[in-house]
């Protein structure tokens, strides 16, 4: 099978190096893309489940622009509710009415939501419902899980990043995963004290398996929220519109008090929302918060019709099926060549590992032959799929997955 | 005076990540070679409220050690770690409490052997030209490193952030095509460097040759672009090399390159 060069995208890289951090940084840097003799590090354009790079390879994309990328890069239904309001205005003195009709949207399709707030990226969305939880109870401290991300502002980073200093964190608690006795812990230890506790709908770290929530684990956590006064903030960032178009709370079977959405609701259009329930409302009107691109009126507009469309052709049940069908087929053809595939999380963004290598090189050697060969595979997060991604993608996917495995087999265990 | 984290580092520093180099000095350095291979001298460091550690030279090897010497000829007290860490920057003297006879060798014959190491610690762009050189500074430099990530892992408020949470395993930072190599095993918490590879490392970090290594160790050039373009390599577990890197790149706080 032909294998890709990337030549033009090294170039732009070189040159990238001298004027920007990093050439490429945050989560978008080749550092993790390992090798990254083997990836693509700058995207040309993409139609539907694929994406070109600079060189003219094509690549079907399981990384969907790390998640905003959900109905298929260029989707005409998006554009073209983008492109009238950009004809109307974008970023204008006071905001486009359309702004209230993604508040009525997202209200009446996530449940238990009675009210919603537009940012930019996730990690406005979690700063603000800390905020809003603080400003609700008077308290403190957030619970979070080990490992779980909120984003990049210096609570959610740790001390221990650069850049972040011990009182940046000192109020969040990190507590492992699905560990119902450590919240309870955290809760006895900070009488009266404990604002909020945040977490994802399951855990997906980056690195590790992603884990389901254990069985009564969320209802556990939602009766003890309750009892002690904790506001329950989900970050469904990652997850949102991939696992129900109703929150994945609704999903999962409990009931937040906020809910973070970013990525999958604006299909690639930088918009995020935070919802929450009424008892809130008040509180997240005192929370001053703003920022000068979050009333442009293009990204709410696009962000609307994304979310008429999810809801339209049930994209979750979509991706869940076709993740389903792609990982399966995947594992077959790991066993026939001797590997074992482990595939963890929901199916429309699973976290994938080789088990035979626990050093994780042989799942990179995998990954990199898989992107060289048009498949874009990343070894150290979870993927995405999206609802463009077509029977034939699964097909070509399964040629260059055999290919792939041939070769990290000629090259050596 | 209550001792600064910034104090009590450092001299952990300059005793386990920079003296500690005199081990290889003395092996690699005809020089050195030559001037310590009669040497019969335990050196005793003694830090109120901080560090002990012991210099022993017999039979033409070094040996840097952790706590007291079983038997010291020479021993040297310090009234704070920021005592020692002056010694270190010859703003100050030590104090001997044992060995008076042997002062004439404390005050002629070891500061030639230190001033041997920092000629090799402290390169200048001509000196690098020298491949000889090139290739002592960065083994120098590589161990200096790994042992002072050690150090900083488990007494830095930051660098025992950073990597707290990390399971067991080791990481080999290596120069190919033929080293120099060294390690950093992290055991439940417990970290410790090595010279010299590992066996069975969680994550790698293959510098592509010297040139490349000596300027990526002394920070003179954007980590994450050299990593993407090829002339640092990183493979395994990222989480063991994500969180040595923010170490490591705290050294220049303490350490000046």
């Amino acid at each position: 099978m032909k294998t890709f060069t990337f030549e033009k995208s090294q170039a732009l890289f070189d040159r990238a190096a001298k004027v920007i951090p990093c050439g490429i940084y945050g989560h978008m840097s080749p550092a993790p893309l390992i090798p990254p003799s083997d990836y693509p590090f700058y995207a040309a354009s993409g139609t539907g489940s694929r994406f070109t790079d600079p060189d003219g390879n094509e690549f079907i994309d399981y990384m969907c622009a790390y998640g905003p990328m959900v109905l298929g890069y260029n989707h005409p239904k998006v554009d073209e509710a983008a492109k009238k309001q950009r004809k109307l205005g974008n970023c204008l003195t006071a905001p486009a009415p359309v702004m209230v009709e993604l508040a009525e949207k997202l209200t009446d399709l996530v449940s238990g939501a009675d009210w919603a707030f537009f940012a930019k990226n996730g990690g406005d969305t979690t700063t603000y419902a800390v905020m809003v939880a603080r400003a609700a109870t008077g308290r403190k401290k957030i619970v979070a899980i080990k490992g779980g991300y909120h984003g990049v502002a210096p609570w959610t980073q740790g001390f221990g990043h650069h850049g972040v200093i011990e009182e940046d964190a000192q109020n969040i608690v990190r507590i492992p995963w699905n560990d119902f006795a450590a919240f309870e812990r955290v809760v006895s230890e900070n009488p009266e004290n404990v604002a909020a506790f945040m977490a994802t709908p399951y855990h997906h770290p980056t690195f590790a398996d992603n884990e389901m929530p254990a069985p009564g684990y969320w209802k556990k956590v939602e009766d003890l929220c309750r009892k002690k006064g904790i506001v329950l903030i989900v970050d469904d960032i990652r997850c949102g519109f991939r696992l129900d178009v109703h929150g994945s709370h609704a999903h999962f079977g409990f009931k937040p008090d906020l809910v973070c959405f970013c990525k999958a609701i604006g299909n690639g259009y930088p918009i995020s929302a935070l919802v929450g329930a009424e008892a809130l409302k008040n509180d997240a009107a005192r929370v001053f918060y703003t920022g000068s691109y979050w009333f442009s009126a293009v990204p709410m507009a696009a962000a609307l019709a994304c979310i008429e469309e999810l809801e339209r052709i049930d994209g979750p049940k979509i991706m869940l099926e076709f993740g389903d069908k792609l990982l399966k087929g995947m594992v077959e053809i790991a066993k026939g060549h001797g590997f074992t595939l482990k595939v963890s999380g929901a199916p429309s963004m699973p976290y994938l590992r080789l088990t035979d290598d626990p050093s994780l090189v042989l799942m990179q050697k995998w990954c990199g032959e898989c992107t060289r060969r048009g498949a874009y595979f990343t070894s150290h997060h979870n993927w995405f799929v999206s609802t463009a991604h077509t029977d034939e993608d699964l097909q070509r996917t399964f040629d260059i997955v055999d290919d792939a495995f041939r070769a990290i087999k000629e090259g050596g265990k | 005076m209550k001792t600064s984290e910034h104090d009590l580092v450092l001299a952990h520093l300059n005793l386990f990540a920079v003296l500690k180099n005199l081990e290889e000095l003395v092996v690699r350095d005809p020089e050195s070679a030559r001037m310590t291979a009669d040497w019969n001298e335990t050196i005793q460091f003694t830090v109120m409220g901080g560090p002990q550690a012991f210099l022993s030279f017999s039979g033409g090897r070094c040996t840097v050690g952790r706590g007291a010497a079983r038997k010291s000829t020479i021993s040297l007290f310090f009234l704070s770690p920021r005592h020692l860490n002056r010694m270190f920057s010859e703003k100050a003297n030590p104090i001997p409490v044992k060995g008076f006879l042997k002062l004439p060798f404390l005050a002629k014959k070891f500061p030639k052997l230190t001033e041997r190491l920092e000629y090799f610690l402290k390169p200048t762009d001509a000196l690098l030209k020298d491949p000889g050189y090139l290739a002592l500074n960065t083994l120098f430099t590589l161990h200096t490193a790994a042992f002072a990530a050690a150090e900083m892992a488990a007494g830095e408020a930051f660098s025992r952030a950073s990597t707290a949470g990390l399971g067991s395993g080791s990481v080999l930072l290596k120069v190919l095509p033929e080293g120099p190599a060294a390690h950093i095993e992290f055991d439940k918490g417990k970290i410790t460097a090595k010279a010299g590879e590992a066996e069975k490392p969680a994550a790698f970090m293959y510098m592509k040759d010297l040139a490349v290594a000596n300027a990526f160790l002394n920070q003179k050039m954007d980590a994450f672009a050299a990593i993407a373009k090829g002339e640092v390599a990183i493979w395994g577990q990222m989480p063991f090399l994500d969180a040595l890197s923010r170490v490591l790149d705290r050294i220049p706080v303490y350490l000046a390159p």
